[in-house]
C-alpha cells in the first residue's frame, strides 16, 4: 500500500468517526450497565480476597483506581482522534466531541488521583508523598487543564477549534513521556503496574475477572457520558 | 508571540509556510540557548567550583535538552500567539509538557557531573526530542494558519 493510500484511508477513517449512538441494542446495554457495575462492585468486595503484601483491604482499590486511569487515557486518546478528524475535515462537531472527551478525561484523571491518594494514606501514611507517579499524574491534570485554559482564551470558534486540536494532538504525543516514561526513570513507591517489565498480569483468576470486568464497565460509563456530553453541546449550539 | 505583538505576523504569514517559520524560530531559539549555555555553564562551574566529570556527556545533555526546549516552546508559542493573556497562557501550557524533558535532563546532568554517561535519561531525551520534532512538523501549519 502506497503512502498516499495509507493517508487517504486514515483520513476516511478519522472523518467518519461518530460518537456512539445508543439505539436498540445499545439502549439495552446502557440499561444493563447499572446491574453490571453493581455486580463488579459486589465482586470486588465479596468475591476477591485481599492481595498479599498490602495493608488491610487496601488492595481492593485496584478495581476502581486502575479502571479510572485506563478510562482517562482512553478519553485523551479519543480527544486526540477527534482532534485529528477536526483538522482533516474542519467539522466543528468533531471539535465538540474532542472537548467533551478532554473534560471527561480530566474527571477520570482526578478520580485516579483521589483513589491513589486514599491508597497512599493507608499504605504510606500520607495522602500525598511526592511520589513520581503521583506527581506525573498531577501534571497530567495540568496538561489537559491547560487545554481548557487555551480554549477559554480564544474567542473565534474556528480558531479555537484549530488551536485546541493542534494542542490536543501535540499533548497526546508527549503525554506518554510524562505518564509512562518519567515515573519509570526514577524510583517509585507505587506497586508494580499492570503494564510491567515482565509483560505478565500478576493476578489470580477472581481478581483478573473482576478487574477486567471493571475496565469494561468504566469504558461503558465513559462512552455513555461522552454521548450525553456531545448531545448537550449540540443542543446548546442550537 | 513577538510577531503578533509587533504586528508583523500577517506579513510573515503571507511569505512563509508554518513549517518554515517554525523551523526558523526553533533554530534561532536553539542557537540562543546554546549561546546562553556557553556563558552560563563555565560561569556556574567557576563560581560554584563545580567539577564536571564528563564534559562530553554534559555537552550531549545541553544539545538534546536545548533542542527539546526550543522546539516545544516554539510550537506552543505559535499556538498561544493569537490568544488572550498569551504570556500567562504560555506558562500554563508549557510547564506540564516540559517537565518530562527536564527530569531526564537533570538526571543526565547529575550523572555527567559524577563522570558517567547516563544512557537511559539520554535515550529518553532523544526519544522526546524526536517525538516533539515530528509532532511539531506535522502540526506546524495547523498552529500557524489564520
Amino acid at each position: 500500500m502506497s503512502r498516499g493510500q495509507v493517508l487517504r484511508t486514515c483520513t476516511r477513517l478519522l472523518t467518519n468517526l461518530h460518537p456512539p449512538r445508543f439505539t436498540g441494542t445499545m439502549k439495552l446495554l446502557k440499561l444493563l450497565l447499572l446491574p453490571y457495575m453493581a455486580a463488579v462492585i459486589a465482586g470486588a468486595f465479596l468475591w476477591v480476597e485481599p492481595a498479599e503484601g498490602f495493608l488491610g483491604e487496601s488492595s481492593r482499590i485496584v478495581f476502581f483506581h486502575v479502571p479510572c486511569a485506563w478510562t482517562a487515557a482512553l478519553a485523551f486518546l479519543v480527544a486526540a482522534a477527534y482532534s485529528a478528524a477536526y483538522l482533516l475535515s474542519r467539522n466543528l462537531r468533531f471539535d465538540q466531541v474532542a472537548h467533551a472527551a478532554v473534560r471527561l478525561g480530566l474527571l477520570f484523571a482526578a478520580l485516579t488521583l483521589v483513589t491513589g491518594s486514599l491508597f497512599a494514606r493507608i499504605m504510606w501514611g500520607s495522602f500525598w508523598n511526592w511520589d513520581p507517579r503521583e506527581s506525573s499524574y498531577l501534571l497530567l491534570l495540568f496538561l489537559y487543564g491547560a487545554y481548557l485554559f487555551l480554549r477559554a482564551a480564544v474567542d473565534d470558534p474556528e480558531r479555537r477549534a484549530r488551536i485546541a486540536a493542534a494542542y490536543a494532538l501535540f499533548a497526546m504525543v508527549l503525554m506518554p513521556f510524562l505518564v509512562f516514561v518519567a515515573p519509570r526513570v526514577t524510583e517509585s513507591l507505587h506497586p508494580q503496574t499492570v503494564i510491567n517489565p515482565q509483560g505478565k498480569i500478576l493476578m489470580d483468576t477472581p481478581t483478573k475477572t473482576v478487574f477486567f470486568a471493571g475496565l469494561v464497565g468504566f469504558t461503558g460509563i465513559f462512552l455513555w457520558l461522552l454521548q450525553l456530553e456531545t448531545r448537550l453541546a449540540r443542543a446548546e449550539r442550537r | 508571540m513577538r510577531e503578533e505583538e509587533t504586528g508583523t505576523g500577517l506579513a510573515l504569514r503571507a511569505v512563509a509556510s508554518g513549517i518554515v517559520v517554525l523551523a526558523g524560530k526553533a533554530l534561532f531559539n536553539f542557537l540562543l540557548f546554546l549561546a546562553i549555555a556557553a556563558l552560563a555553564v563555565p560561569a556556574f562551574a567557576l563560581l560554584l567550583e563545580w567539577r564536571v566529570g564528563s564534559p562530553a556527556a554534559l555537552a550531549a545533555v545541553v544539545l538534546l535538552g536545548g533542542w527539546g526546549l526550543s522546539i516545544v516552546s516554539t510550537f506552543l508559542s505559535a499556538l498561544v500567539a493569537r490568544a488572550g493573556q498569551r504570556n500567562v497562557l504560555f506558562l500554563v501550557v508549557s510547564f506540564p509538557l516540559l517537565v518530562p524533558l527536564l527530569l531526564p535532563a537533570i538526571a543526565a546532568t547529575v550523572a555527567a557531573s559524577q563522570g558517567s554517561l547516563a544512557a537511559t535519561p539520554l535515550r529518553v531525551l532523544v526519544a522526546y526530542d524526536g517525538a516533539a520534532t515530528c509532532a511539531a512538523y506535522l502540526l506546524a501549519d495547523a498552529a500557524w494558519e489564520d
